[in-house]
């Protein structure tokens, strides 16, 4: 079960990003932005349950 | 030299399916339970623990919020004189008498369409399956086995009787084939194919669902046992078995290698152990005094491009363990594919430009770097 969900961005400035999954057993997982996986289709359950994926921005 | 000579060669009597029989005619991967690649045991398996947890390609999925627990193992109790070295266990740990109407608890496996066109579903040429298994377990009753078509919300249920308390029993269930919904050919999953252990009433409520059709909840479960209402419960599988065709053949063995690198396709994981450090395939020069560029490539394409978790990794030579945590850079469209992992390594400005350093697990046997591409 998703505890928390965070963008991080690759360092090139691209705006690619992957997503950094926390768990409720504070495993930490990095999802990439693609639909065929798992974990990306579980976040966007996550999100469309009403949470929010912290995004810092691609420059920090 | 020797000679064959025959008048008529002729198809065995039954219904007998040749498509798919070279290679593997079971649809089930790992179903002798003999590759568990994440560990051989997990506790503590309730509320919030939907996962792949110890035996490959078969995960534990709870519903709601259930206060029972389970601990999950790859047991070596086996059915006696079958050829099984391991099974999938449920152990209940912490008991729920009385289940909330949306709570469940089942152990899938699944399947991807393009894995399954040679069935034809959704024609009139569907062909029927047979799935076989050996199961055991001291709550006897009756228990449910559903396959849900994902890409048609179609369902089907059968139920089976545990009548012998902790005994190994062989279960044989046959489905007609489904003459409506094509499944997608593609890597996705088609089929989710379901073991209930429990179910609140919103999910046996009805009427069992035991010809394919659109799927009602209500529907999945009904008369299913509620294995979580004592502790002293526990369920083995072993020996499943799913395949085109009205019989059941013998379980297919598959040699170790095999079915290691059919697993592979959904999950690749190289564990660290306490003697020695374990190298991950992960080798590269520093192109800055604070990155080293590297790559794992996977042993078998990946189902999809996968997620990665890891701990106590280590860059050698002058890392220490679990540098690497936080700085993976796998954005699906660089550096990561289903075919390797290119992983950009910082950990402060520990390298020397242009030296060469390894990426390995550190002598530890909680270290780990994982690969999950599962359905």
């Amino acid at each position: 079960m998703i505890n928390s969900v965070e963008k991080i961005y690759r360092p090139d400035n691209s705006g690619k990003f992957c997503f950094k999954v926390i768990d409720t057993n504070n495993k930490i997982i990095f999802v990439p932005n693609n639909k065929t996986n798992r974990h990306y289709q579980a976040i966007q359950e996550w999100i469309a349950a009403g949470n929010t994926v912290i995004d810092n921005g691609g420059n920090s | 030299m020797s000679e064959l000579k025959v008048d008529k060669v002729s198809p065995r009597s039954g219904t007998y399916v040749s498509l798919n029989t070279v290679g593997s005619k079971n649809i089930i991967i790992n179903g002798d339970m003999s590759i568990a690649q994440r560990g051989t045991s997990a506790t503590g398996l309730g509320n919030g623990d939907s996962g792949y947890h110890t035996v490959d390609r078969f995960k534990f999925v709870e519903n709601n919020a259930p206060t029972c627990e389970f601990t999950q193992t790859q047991s070596t109790d086996v059915p006696t004189g079958q050829g099984f070295a391991t099974s999938l266990k449920m152990d209940c740990t912490t008991a729920q008498g009385s289940l909330a109407g949306d709570d469940f608890i089942y152990i899938n496996t699944s399947a991807e369409g393009q894995n399954l066109q040679y069935l034809k579903k959704g024609t009139a040429n569907a062909l029927s399956l047979t799935l076989s298994f050996w199961v055991k377990s001291n709550k006897t009753g009756t228990y449910i086995f559903e396959i849900i078509d994902r890409d048609n919300d179609r369902a089907i249920s059968k139920s089976y009787t545990i009548s012998s308390a902790s005994t190994w029993e062989k279960k044989t269930i046959t489905l007609d084939g489904d003459t409506t919904g094509t499944l997608d050919n593609d890597n996705a999953r088609s089929f989710e194919i379901i073991f209930w252990l429990l179910a609140g009433a919103n999910f046996q409520s009805g009427t069992l669902q035991t010809s394919w059709n659109t799927r009602t909840t209500a529907n999945d479960a009904v008369g299913q046992v509620n294995l979580a209402d004592n502790t002293a419960n526990e369920w083995f599988i072993t020996g499943v078995q799913l395949e085109a065709g009205t019989t059941a053949s013998d379980f297919e063995f598959l040699p170790y290698d095999v079915n290691l690198r059919r697993c592979y396709r959904y999950c690749y994981r190289i564990n660290g152990n306490a003697v020695d450090d374990v190298l991950t395939g992960g080798a590269g020069p520093a192109t800055t005094t604070s990155r080293i560029d590297t790559a794992i490539q996977f042993l078998v394409p990946m189902r999809a491009i996968p997620s990665v978790s890891e701990a106590l990794l280590e860059v050698y030579p002058g890392s220490t363990a679990g540098s690497l945590g936080s700085i993976f850079d796998n954005d699906g469209t660089k550096d990561i594919t289903t075919i390797g992992f290119q992983i950009n390594a910082d950990s402060g400005s520990p390298f020397t430009l242009n030296n060469f350093y390894l990426v390995r697990c550190d002598a530890n046997a909680s270290a780990f770097i994982e690969f999950d591409a599962e359905l």
